[in-house]
């Protein structure tokens, strides 16, 4: 089920009324109900990868619960593999089993060997590397003795399978959202209300932004089509805006939507794009998954202690399997690599540190240096995208080497799509002004008058709404990272 | 929890009020680019404002025409006004079942025609009927018929495009407009009876890929509906695959598949596969005719038409 769809429209309101009206006060009842929304949300788009999600949980149950009976290292090891071999198994073999056999073929071919074999060709279960990273940091915390298991199954199915954040995000982490699942919660009419306008303001960013944007890059990154490179440029752009309100949509209805039920989940995005540096994107970027690396990965693998070369090889880790976790393609892992190569520098100046809050804070204007800066790091994430969107490695150097040429400076165009063009390139500006505006809140639009008296606010909502009906693409289209 | 619900019903009622007006801001205010989600164009491309103003003042007919734009501008209606028919052509841009319904719910009682030629083609049959339903609900009356439509068609466009409708309506800012017979920048002159003729231009030979049509069932639904009715009416009906260019027909992977069901269907006639028309001498675009083209065509209808049983007698036969 997607959250941009008429069938979301009916079940969020449906499972809503249940959860306060008929569940209030009843626990038990709130966590059996949300666990089993949870399975219908997520079995619409195919009920048998369910079983996956089912035998995930019940494995990490059993670890967790074993692993707080014993102390014995050589035996907690033994059950914290089980559970990295089942988790990182499924992923494996259902994201990257046809990935690794075609590179292996592709090797023993250059060697002058021939190997035959066909992929497998399976569907990606929706979510599966959300899901899998989220219920693994379960165990992988209480192996640490940072958490005690839970033995409660329903609670701790319910959050393996939370239906706002299952297939995106953000990843959360057991400590901070299974408590949650065990504590009553109440009706709370300002958290309601704010998880209300985010879902609104996550709906403008996919359905405005996004769909619109996706129109051009998908035009301009069809490999069978011929565009200058001024159009190429536009591509990009624009793809860089249709990931981050894709994403970024998706994580903020995720997160509206958990606050309906009464629930927190961490923020996933801070304004990334108007980052000083690459460092500073890092912070602000999918930052659920950046903290899990560092977190279970970086960290684990010595993080910055043991010297400076020590500290770049772990980098260069987190961002190569940052790369790799979004896709079974080398342009990942490329993409991962450059965001890397970026970093380096401020590693090795140790300025990776430098920007730890949001630009201009208490001004209206960044300075002209800031301005450079952002301007500076988003050219730079814009080229990296090039690897991330492209179909393969040889399409993004065509791209970037088309890009490139003489015609980067000649004026684009596209007959008969001029006017769209023009109002999805305003439509980008308006919605910089209002992030621009809104950056040092959670989310763009959290804070808009404030101060006002309500009707004021609720003719702003009102505006978005219409925003939303004039200029929404009308196809219940995916969000990009289900398929990861 | 009741004061929650209690604001989302005042939110509610203030959007219900507050959104119509902005959207009659938007659609007074700006150019159509800036507007992409509502689509109110009087006349549009085929003349379709002139069609439903004359249509309302047409009597009993012999022959109905039905279709999407291959129909008005394929089937001149001066040629079967010659052979002594009462005829009118009932087509629209880019119509497909679901807004021919909403015709002929309106218009067939009145019209009562002994005969229907129905345009077909596969590509109807894909359509998400979006394009055509905004042209019958800005050019013709708001009823329960276009009510219902918008349900069929549960499409935002449609639905902005409805409500825009329905406001100029309240205080008749539809009445005013006036639609030239002759367009010059589209070179279309309309002719009574609902044909409009291109003047001759000429057909670039665009090129075009490969591909199969597909199909949308709520639309096959809505023209089995259609076929059942005029059949339970006693209305005869001819389908009628006008020609497009043999680029683009052929272009067309899977036209047996459709040629299949529109024969299992009624009388089909597929006039691609019958005339040797040339694409460079007949056409001004890939998918219609010239005025060349369309007499050529419209003689061999004729002509197939008078050898069936089902064809209706003109007056001047009688």
């Amino acid at each position: 089920m997607l959250f941009n769809s008429l069938d979301f429209a009916l079940f969020l309101p449906a499972v809503f009324g249940l959860y306060w009206f008929i569940l209030n006060r009843n626990l038990k009842g709130q966590n059996i109900l949300l666990l089993v929304a949870s399975y219908i949300f997520y079995g619409w788009w195919d009920y048998r990868f369910l079983s996956l999600i089912f035998i995930s949980t019940v494995i990490d149950y059993l670890v967790g619960l074993q692993l707080a009976r014993t102390t014995q290292a050589h035996l907690r090891k033994y059950l914290l593999g089980i559970s990295l071999l089942a988790n990182l198994g499924m992923l494996g073999f259902f994201k990257y089993f046809d990935f690794f056999l075609l590179n292996f073929v592709e090797a023993f071919t250059l060697l002058g060997m021939q190997i035959e074999a066909a992929p497998l060709r399976f569907i990606l279960p929706v979510g599966i590397s959300f899901y899998t990273f989220q219920t693994l940091s379960y165990t992988l915390d209480i192996y640490k003795g940072k958490l005690q298991p839970t033995r409660d199954f329903i609670a701790f199915a319910g959050y393996v399978s939370f239906f706002p954040q299952l297939v995106a995000g953000p990843i959360e982490r057991a400590a901070q959202l299974l408590p949650q699942f065990e504590r009553a919660r109440v009706f709370d009419h300002a958290k309601a209300t704010d998880g209300l306008k985010q879902i609104l303001w996550g709906l403008f960013k996919k359905v405005v932004i996004a769909d619109n944007c996706a129109i051009f890059a998908d035009l301009f990154f069809d490999p069978q089509t011929p565009y200058e490179g001024s159009a190429l440029l536009l591509g990009a752009f624009f793809f860089t805006f249709q990931i981050y309100g894709d994403f970024s949509g998706y994580s903020d209805m995720a997160i509206g939507t958990a606050r309906l039920f009464g629930f927190d989940l961490m923020q996933n995005f801070a304004f990334p794009y108007f980052s000083r540096d690459v460092a500073e994107f890092w912070r602000r970027w999918h930052i659920s998954l950046s903290t899990w690396f560092r977190d279970y990965l970086y960290i684990p693998l010595g993080g910055s202690r043991g010297g400076r070369m020590k500290q770049i090889r772990n980098t260069f880790a987190i961002f190569l399997v940052s790369g790799f976790w979004h896709g079974a393609n080398w342009t990942f892992i490329i993409w991962g690599g450059l965001h890397a190569l970026y970093f380096l520098p401020l590693l090795l100046l140790q300025r990776n540190r430098k920007y730890l809050h949001i630009v201009a804070k208490g001004r209206i204007f960044p300075s002209f240096v800031e301005l450079g800066q952002i301007l500076l790091t988003f050219l730079l994430v814009m080229l990296a995208w090039i690897f991330f969107r492209a179909e393969s490695l040889p399409h993004a150097l065509m791209y970037i080497q088309h890009m490139f040429s003489h015609e980067l400076l000649s004026f684009p165009v596209i007959p008969g799509q001029m006017g769209a063009l023009a109002m999805t390139l305003l439509l980008i500006v308006w919605f910089i002004l209002i992030e621009w505006r809104g950056r040092g809140s959670l989310y763009a639009i959290q804070h808009w008058g404030k101060n006002r008296p309500q009707l004021y606010r609720w003719s702003v909502y009102i505006f978005l709404i219409f925003m939303i009906g004039m200029y929404m693409k009308t196809s219940e289209t995916p969000f990009i990272y289900f398929q990861f | 929890m009741k004061k929650f619900l209690l604001h989302i019903l005042q939110f509610g009622l203030l959007l219900t009020i507050a959104y119509p007006l902005l959207l009659l801001l938007w659609g007074a205010v700006f150019p159509q680019f800036l507007k992409p989600n509502l689509l109110f164009v009087q006349g549009g491309t085929g003349h379709m404002h002139t069609r439903m103003e004359e249509v309302k003042h047409t009597g009993e007919v012999d022959i109905l025409f039905l279709g999407s734009s291959h129909a008005y501008r394929g089937f001149d209606t001066r040629l079967f006004e010659a052979e002594g028919y009462r005829v009118f052509n009932l087509g629209s841009s880019s119509q497909s079942p679901l807004q021919t319904q909403v015709l002929l719910n309106r218009y067939l009682n009145q019209l009562h025609p002994k005969h229907v030629i129905y345009e077909v083609y596969p590509g109807a049959m894909e359509l998400d009927g979006v394009e055509s339903a905004v042209d019958v609900i800005s050019n013709d009356t708001l009823d329960t018929y276009a009510w219902n439509m918008l349900w069929d068609i549960p499409h935002i466009k449609v639905a902005n495009t409805f409500l825009y409708v329905w406001l100029l309506d309240l205080w008749g800012g539809r009445k005013t407009y006036q639609e030239a017979p002759y367009k010059p920048e589209e070179k279309d002159t309309y002719i009574s009876g609902g044909y409009v003729q291109k003047k001759a231009i000429p057909y670039p030979y665009p090129y075009l890929p490969k591909r199969n049509w597909g199909v949308h069932t709520d639309q096959l639904r809505a023209f089995e509906a259609i076929l059942s009715d005029l059949e339970a009416r006693g209305i005869s009906v001819t389908l009628v695959y006008a020609p497009i260019t043999s680029t683009a027909y052929q272009s067309y992977l899977n036209q047996e598949v459709y040629d299949k069901i529109f024969h299992q269907l009624g009388d089909f006639q597929n006039f691609n596969e019958k005339l040797p028309l040339v694409d460079s001498l007949h056409f001004y675009d890939a998918h219609h005719l010239n005025q060349e083209g369309v007499e050529i065509f419209n003689r061999a209808l004729l002509d197939s038409l008078k050898k069936s049983a089902l064809y209706p007698r003109s007056c001047l036969e009688q």
